[in-house]
This record gives structure tokens, C-alpha cells and sequence, in this order.
């Protein structure tokens, strides 16, 4: 929200020696934070009023014009102009004197095609001043204008613009207008807030308006009254400057009124054309307060049309929808060139009724905007008067024609609420004395009553709508003003135990330590959202999947299950430009089948199960069986863990894109901990994906739970190692982790086992492959000799021929 | 024998000249020294059938020679040493800037993941419980337990992503939804001081664009106890920022909305690029807006199973994305959730 210096000085005296930048910066340290502090004058220091001596036409452009032009200095400058707006010999117009700098645009002394121009006349729209949708036009201005004079005094632009994010307004209905901003200023200041206290409202009798509110739920108060008499005209031309300071574009005296009305206390109030309330008898007005009918049409002032539904509020006349409470007025009913007698109407709406209207229908409005804040109800009378004031003031000839209609049924909460001053100086950590606090309170309107320790605050109407309510929002109030920065920071004791690590916290560090810093994996994040296009792509069930009732991409309305859909086409993606992609991921999946947290600390309802994945994936174009790289990651993480007595075991998914013959469970006591597998590459083809790709899902949050000591430490042994290596053929199917059983059942000297080399080609019968391993044998009791080693040796050996039907290999 | 033992003495040396490296060493050795037929050796074998006078005289001098060959051997035996080792050095000698070959791979870790982790040691340090919870949530603990009304905005499918049938759960739209459930976990129905960070995952139903994302991650955090004030907040939170910047940070609290907090700020620290004068980084308004905060709402100490009169709390959230995005200048939101090596790999 734009808000104008000048305009606040009606209700509170702003000293000159107060920098604009120091309000702006007080305002944000008390109150709402202010964007950006702008003077009117900014950007246009080097435009003053010229007067156009003479036209010429350009020797060699048809759409450049020569003028010279008088701009109070020794000599006339030539300046170069085109043709968008009309220029004519004598007239008085803005120009910009090269060099400068105008609205952020350098203005240099240019030729062009061998003339010099030495400035630039400037639009309204150069300036700054106007929209581009605005017709073009360049000021004009009188005769007793002194030439060389600066637009911005010429134009009266001596107001220093406050820019306020509304969204750090919110909560504060009664800072909407700059009757609110005063009064926090008034208060930060502790300079005297004027009134706001427009005439009563002199009643006349010709017509009798009567106002029936079928919904008080939604409309708590609706007033109105009859102004006859009045001439639609511009506005004048102090009302037009304050309402383009704050950024609004004058339209007539009488819409520019209510909108002057909306910026001054904040309140949004609509004027009606009475003729456009058709149906009426004469000397009577009906107006009437309903929710829409479904399917009910309405045109609106913008000339757009709605259909509205049935929680819609319509304000009617004789059943005739005349406006969209506090959203727009209809068409019909809207003031126009010929209007003479209008109905000003200032009422109350329920703020989420007015939200959900406004954004049903995408027509937001400042009106909405403030409605939708809980504005303070006993403001409709104010506004109204004001309005009539301002409207007998600008068309001396009108006149009150009506009784003041005024239907409420509004409650408010003003307490009083009850504040201990030991519980201020508690949550404020601060001494604070009654005076003081009863000085602030008071200085923004709550009237306060002391008793014994406590202070009894009745909340001002502007602020009980929902703003205050309870003492801690008193606290807020007093120390806000109080000054947050002299409130001295100190660490608060704290006598509980250091606090235990999550084992879960635990686990994924470990999991990111090993797989980023010793297996070169890179962690990426994805989206706990999938597409089903990728899914079925892919071959995954969707069926399970949680779907999202409102997904933000249309493409991706599933919660996903797993991690790997969405590692896959990172690989995907970036196998495009890279050889090697090797990429992980922690993060949650949902599995709405599977219990999981309460809902709520009474309920027995179950949120669905959302464990933490490890989800590992790798493709290299030149390796072929990824499977093992990351298999060797999976296992890596699970004995940096240490979990013990892991089995890893060949396993089959009933799906088509795994490729069960490269896919492997991983079981701890016979529970599932993991699966890693290659994806089937005619599955990969599907997915545009030429190159072999693995992937391993770990349960993370299973395995944290199951982490041990990953170091085992064993005395350094007494007697010597013996090493032997072995190398023999068995059969293709035979597997390493059965061999690597049997060879330790085999001995109780063997110390190690370590597979070191597996080979199938040349030299090695089809269906075969050679493997060969290092053992290495060791008593604790003794020396061995080379007769026991060679008897264990030849024991181990038999047992691989007899069970693997190895053929040793010299 | 004299003359012989000079003519040894002279040849010894005149060959010892010639010696160019440690094998031409060890065949002079050989020649004069060895025990078997050395040169020098079968002089000395002479000795024995000299007369004692003469063997005295004769063995002195013989020694005397022998010390001044061993002694000329020895510089010899030096100064190749040192040629040797100088040679090695020339010989060897190899390009330091060369990077080793093949070149080893670096794994990443995610720039969120990294902020994350600072901020989670830092509050550990601090005393704080790390912990996360539920990423798809139920609308109790997301907006309910904090005192968002029925009718607040962020309640609405415009902000917040629903779940289809069960209009009950939505993926939580902050980690706020873990304060009611750390306190009720740690609080021994409500009779204990609890601190907790809970860094994780949220989701807000937004269009995306290179500043906005429907996806990313916060860190919040909160204390209860007995006697918690404004400048236990301010305190609290600068001694975060000051390990997390590595630097006494200058902060300042205005007020700000959220509706379980009372009273809310909103915390600015001053630019530590420029120090408050105004720069790029700033957009030159000295200040850098950090995070919300607040004392806690006594309905949701109430929710927490504490009793407001007794236990009062703070609570402060901030954006890890928008931290890591400051930190780096990181250009597009939309970079951390892409998958992209071309980014990951630069953290």
C-alpha cells in the first residue's frame, strides 16, 4: 500500500526535520515494514517548464520534428521530437535538459541524421506520472508558469511516497488507510493524533431507505443513504494529486471519493447510481442482503460477467443483484456521467466469505483486499459521513435525501483484558514500570484501568476485530513501542541433559560421509512427487501410490512410494551429457497401506508409513554389470554402520523392468532391508535409455535401528599367518557367498577369505567361470607347520571338489 | 719395501683419480684391499718375514700409508655418493604440477544437506533435540495445534497441497507441525524444559519460477521453559547466526504475523558483506530479512500439554534454501531439486 507524507500530515504533525528514510525506518522497527521510501520529485531533477518557440520539420526524417524551445536559460535549445503526442508553437511543456538522468533513462545531447538535440519534451508517461494504457500526453502548463521552473514544482510533487508490503499487514485491519498509519506514528512520536470526526449526517425525508440483511453471519452491518443533486465531474484537483500519490487513477468526483474514503480510514464504501436500483418506488429504496442463487449471473463494473454459487453475497434492490458485497458493484447500478442521485452505501462482511468469493471468481479488488481483513465495524459510520462531507463539499448543490439506513447485528470482543505487570516484565525480560506501560498502551487507543499489579486494557474497536485478544498480545503492543532493540538478549539457563542423537540423524550422516567421500556418489534431492506418464513408462503399479487432491504440476500428482523413479530419469537426464552418473538420495516415501504417526496426540487414526529411503543409482557407459558398483556402495553403508549379519541373496520382483537375473534382497534376520538390482534393459529401452543402470533402495530408517560398532578390534595376533591362493573352475551358477560359508566351515584356521579374481572366457570351459581367493590361516595357540597347513589345505580343497565340483587350477 | 709401499701409495691414488662411481670403488677396493690378493695386502703378508726392527719400522709405515688411503678412499667414496644422489634428482625429477592419474573420482553432498548440517551442529551444541517427523501430515499438527483458525488462508488448496480422499492430511506446508509433536514427545506431559531443531522437507502449492519452488527446506527450532522473554529469543538466535556466520552477527527484531507466535518478529541481520552501509547483497537497506520468530502461543503450549501460566516458549524458523541460495548466489530456486550434476557437483 502506497502512503502519502502529506496526507498523513491531516492527522499528525510530521516535523520537516523528520527524514523520510528515519519514518520509514521507525515505522518497520514498530509497526508494518515499509518496502521503499520514495520522494515524488526522484528521477525527475533535470526536467523543467519549457515554452515552444518555434517547429520545424526535420530535413530528413518525416516522423522528427525541430523545435526551439525556451527553457529559462541565455539561449533556446533545439530539441528533436517525434510524433507521439500533438506539440504546437507557444505551448508550455515538460522538458527533460540533456544531460540528465529522467526516471532512470540517461538523457545525453545526441545528432541524429546531422541534428543536434540538446533534451527530450516528455509525456506524462516519461515522467513517471501515468500508465502506459493512459492516453499519451505531455503536460501543459499556464502562462504564469515561470520558464525553467521544475516540472516537479510545477506539478505540485512535493510528497514523499511510503510504500508498505502489505503482506506485514495482514493482521492489522486498521493500518489499511492513513488514518491507522497516523495513529502508530502518533504514538511512536508521542505527537497529538487529530480526530476523525466527520459531521453528522443531516437526514432528509424525501426518500425512505430501508435495508433487510437475510445473512447477519455474513453481513454484520450495512448502512446507506440517499445524496441527491450531484454533478459527475473530475474531481478537484487536490483530491486527483492525493489520489495519484498513492498510486490510484482519478476517474470522477464521486468514485474518486469513495476510493478517497478507502485510503483515508481504510474502510472501502460504494456509491450506487439510485436509477441503476430499479424497482423501487418513488421516495423508496429497498436494499437487501442475500447469498446468490446458484447459477446466478451477475455483470460486474468491469464489464465482466460471473456466475455466481449459493455462498456468494449479493447485495440486492428488489431482488435485482446491484453489487458483489465487498468485492464489486454490478454494472447496471455503477455511477456514470449522468448520475445525479446515488446511494453511498458502508457495510460489514464476514472476511473469509468475502476471500473465498473474490478468489472463486479471480476478482480481487482493494475493497477486497481490506474486506478480507476484518475491518472494524463501527468504521461504516465514519466512512460515510466522510463521504457525504467530501460529496456536499465537491457539489455544493447535493443534498442528503434519505435517512441514514444502518442494520447491524455486529458483535465485538474489547474485553477488558486483564494484564499482570509481572507478567509483562516475564515475557519481556524487561522492568518495566506501570506508567510506561499504560503510556503506550494508551497512545494507541486502548483505555486502561489499573488494579492492584494488573491492568485492565479495553481494546479500541479498530483493533478488536481479531487483532487483540488476549495479554500476550498487550506484550506485543507495549513492547513493540517500547522498542524491541533496548530489550537486552541473554541466553537462557538451560539444566537439561546434553540431548541424545537420533539414530536416524546418525544413519544418514554415515550413509552421506561413505557414499559422497569414499564411494563418489553425488546427493541429489527430488521431488516427493511423481508423474504416472513415468511411472507406467517404467512399469511401476500407480494404483498404491497417495495422490494429491491439488498438484501444483499437473504432471506430477502421485506421492511417491520409491526413491528410484525419480533417480532414474536424473540418470537419465544427465547420461546425456555425462559417462558416469552416480547419484543418491535420502529422503521419505508414503505408504498409505502401513500404519504410521497419530494423527493427533488423542486419536487412534494413523498417518500413512513414511519410512526414510536410501536410494542409490549409477550407470556408466562402458560398464556393463552396474549391479556390483552399487552393491558395494549398499554394503559399505551397512558396515560403516555397522550392522551385523547382513545377508545379501539373489531375489526375483514380479515386475518386467527388473532384471531379476542382476537383482539381489538384502535381509537382516529375515527382514527386507533393501533391494538392489539392475534394471531390465529392454525396460531401459522403453525409457530411452541405452546404457545399463542400477539402482539399491535401502530402508533407512529400519537400518538405523540395527546400527551397531563398525570396528571390531581383535589383539594383534602372536603366531604368523600362513597365505595361500587358490584358483578353480566351477560352474557359472556357482555362488560366492555359499563358497565363502563352506570354506569357513571348512577350517577353524582360516582367518580370511578374499575373493580376488572371477574370470569366464578363454580358457575356461562355457557355463564355467574361474574364481580364485586368498586364504589365509592362522592358530592362535601356535606356530602352524607346513605339514598342518598342508593338511588343512588339502581338507579345504576337497570340500570346494566335493561340493562346488571345482577343478583346481595349477 | 719402502719403495715398493710408495709405489703402491702412488698408484693407489693416481688409479683413485680415475674413479668415477661405486663399482670403480669397489674394484680398486678389490685390487689394493683384498684380503685374498690385494695389492696392498701382499705387502703386508711381506711384513712377517721381515726382522723385528724392521718389521717395526716397516709395519709403522705401512700403517701410516694405509690410514692415508683408507682416508683418500673415503672422501672418494663421498664425494660419488653425492654425485650419485644429485644424479638421482636430476634423473627423477618430475612435473610437482602434474595431477594424479587416473583421475579419482569426487562424490557431493547436496548444498541443503551442507547448510542443514551446520545449523543441526550448532544447535546440538546448543543443547537442541535434531529430529523430523511426518512430510505428509494431518491438518491437526500442521495449522490446528498452532492456532490457525478454521478460515486462515494457508489452510486454503490455494497454498497448501491436500491429500485426495482424506481431506484430513496434507503434505505439510511448514516443519512448524513438529512443535506440538517434540513436546508432547520429550516434555513428560509437561512437566520438563524441552529444546528442539527439526530441520526437514516442505511443500507449498506454488507455480514455479526461478524464485519460487512448490518444494524445499526449512529449519526451525524452539525452546520451552519456565521463564522464556523477548531477549532470551534475541539471544538465542544470535548465537546460532554467530556460529553459523563464524562472527558476532548485529540483529534486530520488527514485529511480524504467524499465528503460533505471540508477539511475532520477523529477525533482520545487518549485511556482513557491507555492515550495514547499504550494497548489492542487501538490495542497500543494511538490513538482511533472516527468519520469523516469536514466544510461543499459549494455545499451542496448550496443544504441547504445558500449562501457559507455568511454561512460556520461542520458536524461530528460517529457509534453508533461501540460506544456501544468500550463501552461494545461487541464481534459479529451481537448481536444487533438479538432479543436475552440472550443479551438485560444485558443492
Amino acid at each position: 500500500m502506497l502512503v502519502s507524507r502529506k496526507w498523513l500530515q491531516d492527522y499528525v504533525f510530521l516535523p520537516d526535520s523528520l527524514d523520510s528514510a528515519d519514518l520509514a525506518n521507525d515505522l518497520t522497527i514498530h509497526t508494518v515494514e515499509v518496502e521503499e521510501v520514495k520522494k515524488q520529485s526522484e528521477g525527475l531533477e533535470g526536467v523543467v517548464v519549457g515554452k515552444i518557440l518555434s517547429i520545424e520539420k526535420h530535413p530528413e526524417s518525416t516522423k522528427l520534428s525541430i523545435a526551439q524551445v525556451d527553457v529559462g536559460e541565455e539561449k533556446p535549445r533545439q530539441i528533436l521530437f517525434g510524433t507521439l503526442a500533438e506539440m504546437h508553437v507557444g505551448r508550455r511543456t515538460a522538458v527533460a535538459l540533456a544531460p540528465t538522468v529522467l526516471q532512470g533513462k540517461e538523457i545525453n545531447k545526441i545528432k541524429i541524421a546531422g541534428q543536434v538535440s540538446e533534451g527530450m519534451l516528455c509525456l506524462y508517461q516519461e515522467l513517471g506520472l501515468r500508465d502506459e494504457d493512459e492516453p499519451l500526453e505531455a503536460p501543459e502548463f499556464d502562462k504564469d508558469v515561470k520558464l525553467g521552473t521544475p516540472v516537479t514544482h510545477a506539478l505540485g510533487l512535493d510528497d514523499v511516497i511510503i510504500d508498505i508490503d502489505n503482506k506485514s499487514m495482514t493482521h492489522r485491519p486498521d493500518l489499511w488507510g492513513h488514518y491507522g498509519i497516523a495513529r502508530e506514528l502518533s504514538a511512536i512520536y508521542r505527537k497529538k493524533l487529530e480526530k476523525y470526526d466527520p459531521p453528522k449526517i443531516q437526514e432528509g425525508k424525501d426518500v425512505k431507505i430501508e435495508v433487510d440483511i437475510k445473512n447477519p453471519e455474513v453481513c454484520g452491518r450495512y448502512m446507506a443513504v440517499v445524496v441527491d443533486g450531484v454533478k459527475i465531474e473530475p474531481s478537484p484537483q487536490w483530491l486527483q494529486d492525493r489520489l495519484v500519490a498513492v498510486g490510484l487513477r482519478p476517474i470522477n468526483n464521486i468514485v474518486d471519493i469513495t476510493n478517497y474514503v478507502m485510503y483515508d480510514l481504510g474502510k472501502p464504501i460504494h456509491a450506487f447510481d439510485a436509477e441503476g436500483l430499479s424497482g423501487n418506488k418513488e421516495g423508496q429504496i429497498n436494499i437487501e442482503v442475500r447469498f446468490a442463487d446458484d447459477d446466478e449471473q451477475i455483470t460486474t463494473l468491469d464489464d465482466s460477467e460471473h456466475i455466481l454459487g449459493k455462498e456468494n453475497l449479493l447485495i440486492t434492490s428488489c431482488d435485482i443483484p446491484v453489487a458483489l458485497a465487498g468485492v464489486m458493484g454490478c454494472l447496471d447500478s455503477s455511477v456514470h456521467d449522468e448520475t445525479q442521485r446515488i446511494v453511498f452505501e458502508s457495510a460489514h462482511f464476514d472476511p473469509t466469505n468475502i476471500r473465498r468469493t473474490s478468489m472463486r471468481l479471480g476478482l480481487r479488488s482493494d475493497s477486497s483486499a481490506r474486506f478480507e481483513k476484518s475491518i472494524d465495524p463501527t468504521s461504516c459510520e465514519d466512512s460515510l459521513r466522510r463521504a457525504v462531507e467530501l460529496t456536499l463539499q465537491l457539489c455544493p448543490e447535493a443534498k442528503v435525501v434519505s435517512n441514514v439506513a444502518d442494520a447491524k447485528s455486529f458483535k465485538l470482543s474489547q474485553g477488558p483484558i486483564e494484564l499482570s505487570l509481572e507478567f509483562l516484565r516475564r515475557k519481556m525480560g524487561v522492568e518495566i514500570s506501570e506508567k510506561q506501560a499504560v503510556d503506550i498502551l494508551e497512545r494507541l487507543g486502548f483505555e486502561v484501568k489499573t488494579k492492584k499489579n494488573s491492568l485492565l486494557v479495553t481494546v479500541p474497536t479498530w483493533r478488536a476485530t481479531k487483532d487483540v485478544s488476549i495479554a500476550d498480545d498487550l506484550v506485543e503492543e507495549i513492547a513493540r513501542m517500547y522498542g524491541y532493540g533496548n530489550i537486552e538478549a541473554i541466553l537462557p539457563t538451560y539444566e537439561g541433559a546434553p540431548p541424545s542423537k537420533s539414530p536416524f540423524k546418525i544413519a544418514q550422516k554415515t550413509a552421506r560421509r561413505v557414499l559422497a567421500y569414499e564411494k563418489s556418489f553425488t546427493e541429489t534431492y527430488n521431488y516427493s512427487f511423481e508423474s504416472p506418464e513415468w511411472l507406467k513408462r517404467i512399469g511401476e503399479d500407480i494404483s498404491h501410490y497417495i495422490r494429491l487432491d491439488n498438484p501444483v504440476a499437473k504432471d506430477r500428482p502421485l506421492v511417491r512410494r520409491h526413491l528410484y523413479p525419480n533417480l532414474l530419469s536424473n540418470v537419465a537426464n544427465n547420461l546425456h551429457r555425462r559417462d558416469t552418473v552416480k547419484l543418491f538420495e535420502i529422503g521419505k516415501v508414503f505408504h498409505r497401506e502401513d500404519p504410521g504417526e497419530r494423527i493427533h496426540p488423542t486419536s487412534s487414526d494413523l498417518l500413512p508409513r513414511q519410512d526414510l529411503f536410501l536410494g542409490i543409482a549409477y550407470a556408466d557407459k562402458k560398464d556393463q554389470t552396474p549391479f556390483l558398483v552399487v552393491a558395494d556402495a549398499a554394503r559399505a553403508v551397512l558396515d560403516q554402520m555397522g550392522v551385523e549379519d547382513y545377508i545379501i541373496e539373489k531375489f526375483s520382483m514380479p515386475v518386467d523392468f527388473v532384471h531379476n537375473g542382476r537383482c539381489a534382497q538384502i535381509l537382516v534376520d529375515g527382514e527386507q532391508i533393501g533391494v538392489i538390482t539392475e534394471f531390465h534393459p529392454v525396460a531401459l529401452q522403453r525409457l530411452d535409455i541405452d546404457h545399463r543402470v542400477a539402482c539399491a533402495e535401502l530402508v533407512l530408517s529400519k537400518i538405523a535401528l540395527l546400527a551397531g560398532d563398525s570396528v571390531h578390534y581383535q589383539p594383534i595376533p602372536e603366531f604368523p599367518s600362513i597365505t595361500r591362493d587358490i584358483a578353480f573352475v566351477v560352474d557359472a551358477s556357482a555362488v560366492h557367498a555359499q563358497i565363502v560359508n563352506e570354506l569357513e566351515a571348512a577350517s577353524d584356521l582360516i582367518e580370511s577369505i578374499e575373493l580376488f579374481d572371477v574370470y569366464s572366457g578363454e580358457h575356461v570351459d562355457a557355463g564355467h567361470k574361474s574364481m580364485a581367493y586368498k586364504i589365509v590361516y592362522r592358530s592362535k595357540e601356535k606356530t602352524l607347520t607346513s605339514d598342518e597347513i598342508e593338511k588343512e589345505h588339502a581338507k579345504v580343497l576337497g570340500m570346494l571338489e566335493k561340493k562346488f565340483s571345482a577343478k583346481m587350477r595349477a | 719395501m719402502k719403495q715398493e709401499l710408495k709405489k703402491i701409495q702412488e698408484e693407489f691414488k693416481k688409479q683413485l683419480k680415475e674413479v668415477a662411481d661405486f663399482a670403480g670403488l669397489s674394484d680398486l677396493e678389490q685390487k689394493f684391499f683384498s684380503r685374498k690378493n690385494g695389492e696392498f695386502t701382499s705387502i703386508m703378508k711381506g711384513l712377517k718375514e721381515l726382522t723385528d726392527d724392521v718389521k717395526k719400522e716397516m709395519g709403522q709405515m705401512a700403517n701410516d700409508v694405509k690410514k692415508d688411503l683408507e682416508g683418500l678412499f673415503e672422501d672418494k667414496r663421498l664425494q660419488i655418493q653425492q654425485k650419485e644422489m644429485a644424479d638421482i634428482v636430476e634423473r627423477e625429477s618430475i612435473d610437482v604440477t602434474q595431477p594424479l592419474l587416473p583421475k579419482k573420482a569426487k562424490g557431493h553432498l547436496h548444498p541443503i544437506t551442507q547448510a542443514q548440517d551446520k545449523m543441526e551442529e550448532i544447535a546440538s551444541n546448543m543443547g537442541f533435540v535434531i529430529e523430523d517427523g511426518p512430510e505428509l501430515e494431518s491438518d491437526y499438527y500442521v495449522f490446528g495445534a498452532l492456532n490457525f483458525p478454521d478460515d486462515h488462508p494457508a489452510r486454503e488448496s490455494m497454498d497448501t497441497f491436500y491429500i485426495s480422499d482424506n481431506t484430513d492430511w496434507c503434505m505439510r506446508a511448514h516443519v512448524s507441525n513438529m512443535q506440538v509433536r517434540l513436546m508432547r514427545k520429550y516434555n513428560e506431559d509437561g512437566t520438563k524444559a524441552v529444546r528442539a531443531a527439526y530441520p526437514g522437507k516442505v511443500f507449498r502449492n506454488e507455480a514455479l519460477d526461478a524464485t519460487h519452488e512448490h518444494t524445499f527446506h526449512q529449519f526451525e527450532a524452539f525452546v520451552v521453559d519456565r521463564n522464556i522473554n523477548i531477549g532470551n529469543l534475541v539471544a538465542v538466535i544470535k548465537e546460532l547466526l554467530r556460529g553459523l556466520y563464524g562472527r558476532e552477527v548485529d540483529v534486530r527484531l520488527r514485529p511480524g504475523y504467524f499465528p503460533f507466535v505471540e508477539p511475532g518478529f520477523e529477525m533482520d541481520m545487518k549485511c556482513l558483506f557491507c555492515r550495514g552501509e547499504g550494497c548489492r547483497v542487501c538490495k542497500h537497506l543494511g538490513w538482511v530479512e533472516m527468519l520469523g520468530c516469536g514466544l510461543m502461543h499459549p494455545n499451542v503450549l496448550r496443544e504441547g500439554g504445558y500449562d501457559p501460566q507455568e511454561w512460556s516458549g520461542l520458536a524461530f524458523g528460517m529457509g534453508l534454501t533461501r540460506l544456501a541460495m544468500m550463501r552461494y548466489s545461487i541464481e534459479d530456486i529451481r537448481h536444487f531439486m533438479s538432479g543436475d550434476l552440472r550443479f551438485l557437483q560444485q558443492f
